[in-house]
């Protein structure tokens, strides 16, 4: 499943980094946060993906062609991030790739941002966000630095593979969530995801920017949010709100 | 359980799944015609929107980020179609939201929305909170049910 896509270096990759995870998904959390994150840390492009799998896009930038789904960093941070909704059946093999390739970076915790979305997010006056873990010393962890856990629910999306997988290999790692719109672009969710991940990482973004530039934002992620949708739907993301039943 | 009753969930039951099969027709259609969400000609950005179906209301968001709540307009055309329209704070030129290869401005959102079941136009409430619209509109069936 891993050789279905290719990690290509164009930089020198560091060893025991924290790697992080924004993808379009609820609200775009992980996507607006990731984006602020690379803005403000200055995160240079290190790798991106390669795949026949992938769809036919690229992204241009200043006239010069990337992929859409790259890796950015700098000595202590790797952090994956797509333009675009990962297309349902691409999931489980980018994730794959993804956490082998962080394995193998000796990658020390891998942390998913994104939103989980609430059916009253128009009237929420604090926005809470959560974690869930793949191991009990990741949860302990993120317990012990004040996050709220997640206790139980449904998760969908590239967070729920990163943290199957991550069990499955006993690879610390966490999926950060904070409350939000499912279906409409959520600044304000990715400004308490990056607030909540300064607890756990002490990597401080200032979300200042977020808030005050947060209409604007949602205007300009309107037609990424618009195809994220349609993915959204094709992985059943909705199930997120249904009640759980864990048979234990 | 009277015969009645049970003969009406039966029918209730196949008009939720009609109901169920126009919504995905409808996104269906959707998905075919991929066309911009933005319209040179008219200064207009059609805004994200969710419509919701429950046994007896229909509610409908529309995300509307940067406009002028005192210009919000929602219009109902016809029987089941409702026109909405808000301007923006300012003008936004195209390249600032990075279309680089065409020249214009968005000055308004703008969409016309089919409901996918029979509403009471009469009976809309709308409000507008953290650049959200909130239609709600009562279904029609509930009404027609009732008289029988």
């Amino acid at each position: 499943m891993g050789e279905e896509i290719n990690i290509i270096e164009k930089a020198k990759i560091p060893s025991g980094a924290t790697m992080f995870f924004g993808f379009p998904d609820a609200g775009l959390v992980g996507v607006i946060a990731a984006s602020e994150m690379i803005e403000q840390l200055k995160l240079a492009e290190v790798a991106y993906m390669d795949s026949k799998l992938l769809p036919p896009v690229i992204v241009l930038h200043e006239g010069l062609p990337h992929s859409t789904m790259r890796i950015f960093g700098d000595d202590k941070i790797l952090l994956a991030i797509s333009d675009i909704p990962v297309p349902a059946d691409l999931l489980y093999p980018m994730m794959h790739t993804l956490i082998e390739w962080g394995t193998n970076k000796k990658v020390k915790l891998m942390i998913s941002l994104s939103g989980i979305p609430v059916q009253d997010r128009q009237e929420a006056k604090e926005l809470k966000a959560f974690a869930a873990a793949s191991t009990p010393e990741a949860l302990k962890m993120a317990e012990n630095k004040g996050v709220e856990i997640l206790t139980d629910g449904y998760m969908v999306g590239p967070q729920a593979i990163m943290l199957q997988q991550c069990s499955q290999k006993g690879i610390p790692a966490l999926a950060m969530l904070a409350q939000c719109y499912l279906n409409y672009p959520d600044p304000e969710a990715a400004a308490v995801v990056l607030q909540e991940l300064e607890k756990i990482s002490g990597i401080k973004v200032n979300i200042s920017k977020l808030l005050e530039k947060g209409e604007e934002i949602r205007l300009r992620a309107r037609d990424v949010m618009k195809r994220t949708q349609q993915e959204m739907t094709n992985v059943k993301k909705g199930q997120e709100y249904d009640i759980p039943m864990y048979v234990s | 359980m009277l015969a009645d009753e049970r003969k009406r969930s039966v029918i209730d039951i196949i008009n939720e799944h009609i109901e169920e099969f126009e919504r995905w027709l409808n996104q269906f259609e959707e998905t075919l015609t991929e066309k911009p969400s933005w319209s040179k000609k008219n200064s207009a950005i059609e805004p994200l929107k969710n419509i919701t179906v429950h046994p007896k209301e229909v509610t409908m968001t529309v995300d509307l980020p940067f406009t002028k709540e005192n210009t919000l307009q929602v219009k109902p055309l016809g029987e089941n179609t409702l026109e909405i329209s808000a301007s923006t704070k300012r003008k936004i030129r195209l390249n600032e939201l990075g279309i680089k290869h065409q020249e214009g401005e968005i000055q308004k959102f703008h969409c016309h929305t089919r409901l996918p079941v029979p509403v009471q136009m009469d009976k809309m409430e709308i409000r507008f909170k953290k650049g959200i619209l909130e239609i709600r509109l009562p279904r029609k069936h509930e009404n027609r049910r009732r008289k029988q």
